[in-house]
């Protein structure tokens, strides 16, 4: 038996839009499974109540242009702060592992905010990793993102961090949203190898999935050795998501988290909302509570009617192996990044906010540092309908050297100090854990 | 004139009330084997001076259940349960003699899979083979839909027509079932004793030529006829606290945030009023150490009252929880709670003298000084009061909540007073009041608080209205109501609403209280739209309404 805590918290009281998946109805079936089982009443169990994180938590991850107000509701501040509450839960030993059910997601959004990106505002595994880094001193984290979907935006995050742990397996890119997460997508030059992505053929089962976790994902966790695993829970491999097309079950999903055993899960995706969540959701809480979950079966179930192919097999076993040895030359391969890239390491990308419909382009310098996962600045475009947006995004680790620190504020109070055509420039100095933005306009400067 | 009593685990306490006065009060030691004889003793010394002709109303709160139930003498009963998938059903064997049945519903109310009339017939053999005369049918989500445990138990009365059945969805219709499985089990194993004690209540009443209504107290400080009871027996459990409480709110009506803090001789009692409303244990009353459907005021007991004795061992001193006898100054044998405040404040409780002398000895004897041994037994026990107290504030702070605005507007509990009632509470609470910081009060009458609470407490009524628009029906969480909405009907919150207060009114009708139904309020309101496609496909609703506690239309206070 583990003493698990959980925070349901469906925001009833929150939608992107009537009709969206993202919608109050999203929970509601989950929340009378899940009340009626009385599992809240279990020993194993205990509820807290979500809190608000609070600017400075978001600040530690984001760029929301032009503030974080703009990027927000109080439904994505519980929804992250929940994921705080569980946190600290697991920390002070008041439990051994916690799940945060809760909404809005956030694995879509990227460092720089300028908009909703896959139903999702503000990271909530990113924002929790740099709390627990800052308030425990965490170092190496592993998160599983276990939603259907590529977690692009928590791979771009942790893009250039050597010690975060990045899995992914989701449905091949080619076939869904956000059509990324491709094998050759490893991390940035100093990180290379701590992004791993599994994608997965349509209709992929049960078995796929499990055979991809003890020879894949397991034995990655073991050498990378993690002080924490979470795990980036989103429901939508299910037989029935509407959104999806995978083959997972109900069990499929406990097994996964009895395997996994990740010290806490967060909510992600997940829009089958009647078939799929109320028994997804009570499989990972048994799963993560030690709860015998042979009696859970969704009511669709039928296991003759989902067999893994050979064909699938065949490529999962081919993926594992290119995978494993992808993962296991990441030294080597960072310390010729170091000796091959100049000072500053440069990349261009583009990218898209399909929810609201927002064009980005971004440059990225990278500062090759030999110490650390080295200093960033970003400069960053976007254009809505109506209006364009020019920031300009500097960021220091958390392990940051003090060399590349003090780098990254020469650097924002020489752009302080000169003319330019940014509408905002932020630093982000995660060392001293202060968060400046300046809008050169009005020589506003505030200060987290 | 009313009458009410409150039978207690160690005392007995009845007050006759009328014209805003009390009238009498009457204290007896509880007989624990002979309860209906305690509680008509305590009758006729109030009604001495009276003729039964003359009560209007008597309002009765006992501890009947709660003792058949914490030394297990109930009926012997099985349990026939319909688990569907989820949980273990190890989870859900918590009593002896409990059958599992194919069947199973889901959250829509919707049929999985249908009940095996060959394995109902069988368990029931297995069951009659026993001897056992009760049965408790409970399903999974029968609040949604009942159909199952009405089959099974259309099979048990066809069989065995002699034997007594409760069913889940009539017993306890809100969401969580194991909750719901052992409120439909000890309901149905108390039900036989409960309508013994009605029926020698109403005879004794006869006898008295007393023809006056007769009321039960609940859990939730509510009251319901004696004639209604029989259904629901475990309702009374804990009505002792939620009449102390009860009587504290009546003597002091004032709507703001306090502590009612009943001590007794050997247990404090703790409740908090908020804007002067009981604040109930949010997953129910606790039996046995499991959680139940019955309503109930969160009541913190602390094992330490005015006659716990005081111990010094190796120069350590503490209250001891066990009661050894009254206090010193009242003749007792060794020293207490209440010797060592009425010493240190000269309160004259008994004779003062005697307290003193008694400390002295004990000093004497542990070579200790009075003034210290005074002190460190306070800091022991207002320590002891503040720390619970504290719990209970942050408890009620932390509750779980699943709304953004719940979220946003936090809670605070912000202590305004603290109200002693109960035999010791003179003495400890000035002093708890001192060090917390805030305004106390000792009403008059504390003493008798809990039997005036029960005199002059009205009749609770509760439901909550399930709606469900796409597949046409609603349920109720009470005796298992259920009506169909005819498809395709659109329907909104106020529909809904209205839905409700009809139910509730009836029912307030079926049980003479519909006077109170105009103060019915509404509790919860949620309302989803179903969406499938991109199109709403129905609507489901969940409301509640209730008649909270509160008192009796004659009772405006007490005349000082």
């Amino acid at each position: 038996m583990k003493k698990t805590a959980i925070i349901f918290f469906p925001a009833f009281d929150w939608a992107i839009s009537p009709t969206h998946p993202e919608r109050e109805e999203r929970l509601l079936y989950t929340r009378d499974q899940i009340f009626e089982e009385g599992i809240m009443d279990l020993p194993q169990i205990k509820e807290y109540k979500p809190r608000m994180a609070e600017h400075k938590d978001i600040a530690r991850v984001h760029f929301c242009v032009p503030d974080i107000n703009a990027q927000i509701t109080e439904a994505h501040l519980i929804s992250a702060g929940s994921s705080l509450v569980i946190a600290d839960a697991v920390m002070n030993g008041e439990v051994d592992n916690g799940f945060a059910l809760v909404r809005p997601p956030g694995h879509h959004s990227m460092t720089v905010a300028h908009g909703n990106r896959g139903f999702c505002n503000i990271n909530n595994e990113a924002i929790m990793v740099e709390y627990l880094r800052k308030k425990y001193g965490l170092r190496k984290i592993a998160i599983v993102d276990t939603d259907v979907h590529h977690g692009d935006g928590t791979q771009e995050i942790f893009w250039h961090d050597p010690d975060v742990l990045f899995i992914s397996f989701h449905q091949d890119g080619r076939t869904l949203y956000p059509g990324t997460g491709y094998i050759e997508e490893l991390g940035g030059p100093l990180a290379y190898g701590s992004t791993i992505n599994i994608p997965l053929q349509p209709r992929t089962t049960d078995v796929g999935i499990h055979h991809i976790l003890d020879n894949l994902v397991m034995p990655i966790l073991d050498e990378f050795k993690p002080e924490l695993v979470i795990n980036s829970a989103g429901q939508d491999n299910h037989f029935s998501d509407p959104l999806a097309n995978m083959s997972f079950t109900a069990q499929g999903y406990a097994v996964l988290n009895t395997k996994l055993a990740p010290d806490i899960a967060v909510l992600e995706g997940g829009y089958s909302v009647e078939t799929a969540l109320p028994y997804v959701n009570m499989g990972i809480i048994m799963a993560m509570a030690g709860i015998d979950y042979s009696n859970l079966r969704e009511p669709d179930y039928s296991p003759a009617r989902i067999k893994e192919s050979p064909g699938n097999m065949e490529y999962i076993n081919k993926l594992i192996k290119i995978q494993l040895a992808n993962f296991r030359q990441r030294e080597d391969k960072i310390a010729q990044n170091r000796i091959e890239h100049q000072k500053m390491y440069k990349y261009h990308k583009k990218i898209y906010y399909d929810t609201d419909g927002i064009n980005e382009e971004q440059s990225t310098q990278l500062c090759m540092c030999g110490k650390c996962a080295g200093y960033r600045i970003i400069d960053s475009s976007a254009r809505a309908r109506w209006e364009m947006n020019r920031v300009l995004c500097i960021s220091v680790p958390t392990y940051g050297c003090p060399e590349c620190q003090a780098e990254a504020q020469r650097v924002y109070a020489e752009m302080k100090n000169s003319r330019n055509n940014f509408s905002y420039i932020y630093l982000q100095d995660r060392i001293n854990d202060v968060y400046r933005s300046l809008e050169p306009a009005r020589s506003l400067e505030t200060v987290l | 004139m009313l009458i009410g009593i409150d039978v207690g685990g160690t005392f007995t306490d009845g007050v006759l009330f009328g014209e805003q006065t009390v009238l009498a009060t009457v204290k007896q030691p509880t007989d624990d084997r002979d309860l209906k004889n305690t509680l008509l003793k305590v009758l006729d010394e109030l009604l001495k001076e009276r003729g039964g002709q003359e009560i209007n109303r008597i309002v009765l709160s006992t501890t009947l259940v709660t003792n058949l139930l914490a030394t297990e003498r109930g009926d012997r009963t099985a349990l026939l349960i319909l688990p569907g998938p989820g949980l273990p059903l190890e989870t859900y064997r918590i009593f002896a003699d409990t059958y599992f049945l194919k069947g199973s519903i889901d959250f829509r109310g919707r049929e999985l899979e249908v009940i095996d009339r060959g394995e109902v017939i069988k368990a029931l053999e297995a069951i009659n083979a026993l001897g056992i005369k009760k049965i408790a049918v409970v399903g999974k989500f029968s609040n949604r839909n009942n159909k199952q445990e009405q089959e099974v138990s259309d099979i048990i009365q066809d069989r065995y027509p002699e034997i007594q059945v409760a069913i889940g969805s009539e017993t306890a219709g809100q969401l969580n079932f194991l909750r719901r499985i052992v409120t439909t089990y000890y309901s149905a194993m108390t039900r036989s004793a409960w309508e013994e004690f009605v029926e020698a209540i109403k005879k004794a009443l006869v006898a008295r030529k007393i023809n006056a209504t007769v009321d039960i107290l609940k859990a939730d400080g509510g009251t319901m006829p004696l004639l209604l009871s029989n259904t629901k027996p475990c309702e009374t459990v804990f009505s002792g606290p939620a009449a102390s409480t009860m009587g504290a709110v009546a003597l002091t009506m004032e709507a703001c945030n306090s502590v009612v803090i009943d001590i007794g001789g050997t247990t404090s009692d703790i409740t908090l009023l908020i804007d002067g409303h009981p604040l109930y244990a949010s997953k129910g009353a606790r039996i046995q150490g499991h959680y139940t459907h019955i309503n109930a005021f969160s009541v913190r007991s602390i094992p330490m009252g005015g006659d716990s004795p005081l111990t010094i061992e190796n120069g350590n001193i503490s209250v001891e929880s066990r009661r050894r006898g009254v206090a010193a100054c009242f003749g007792g044998q060794s020293p207490t709670v209440t010797d060592v405040f009425n010493h240190k404040y000269h309160l004259e409780i008994g004779n003062l003298a005697q307290s003193t002398e008694i400390l002295s000895e004990m000093c004497g004897k542990n070579n200790m000084d009075k003034n210290g041994l005074c002190q460190a037994v306070e800091d022991i026990v207002i320590e002891r009061l503040q720390t619970t107290i504290t719990e209970m504030f942050k408890e009620w702070e932390n509750e779980p909540a699943y709304r953004v605005w719940e979220v946003v507007h936090g809670r605070r509990f912000d202590v305004q007073e603290i109200i002693g009632i109960g035999a010791a509470s003179a003495s400890i609470v000035p002093v708890l009041a001192r060090r917390m910081q805030v305004a106390y009060r000792i009403p008059v009458h504390a003493e008798v608080a809990n039997a005036l609470g029960a005199c002059v407490a009205r009749p609770t009524l509760a439901l909550k209205l399930h709606i469900d628009t796409q597949n046409g029906y609603y349920t109720i969480d009470q005796e298992g109501l259920r009506g169909s909405i005819p498809l395709g009907k659109s329907m909104q919150m106020q529909d809904a609403r209205d839905l409700a207060q009809v139910h509730l009114l009836k029912m307030a009708q079926e049980r003479g209280m519909e006077r109170y139904a105009a103060d019915a309020e509404c509790y919860l309101e949620e309302q989803f739209n179903v969406i499938r496609g991109w199109n709403t496909a129905g609507k489901i609703f969940d409301v509640g309404v209730q008649i909270s506690p509160g008192f009796i239309e004659e009772y405006q206070g007490v005349r000082k």
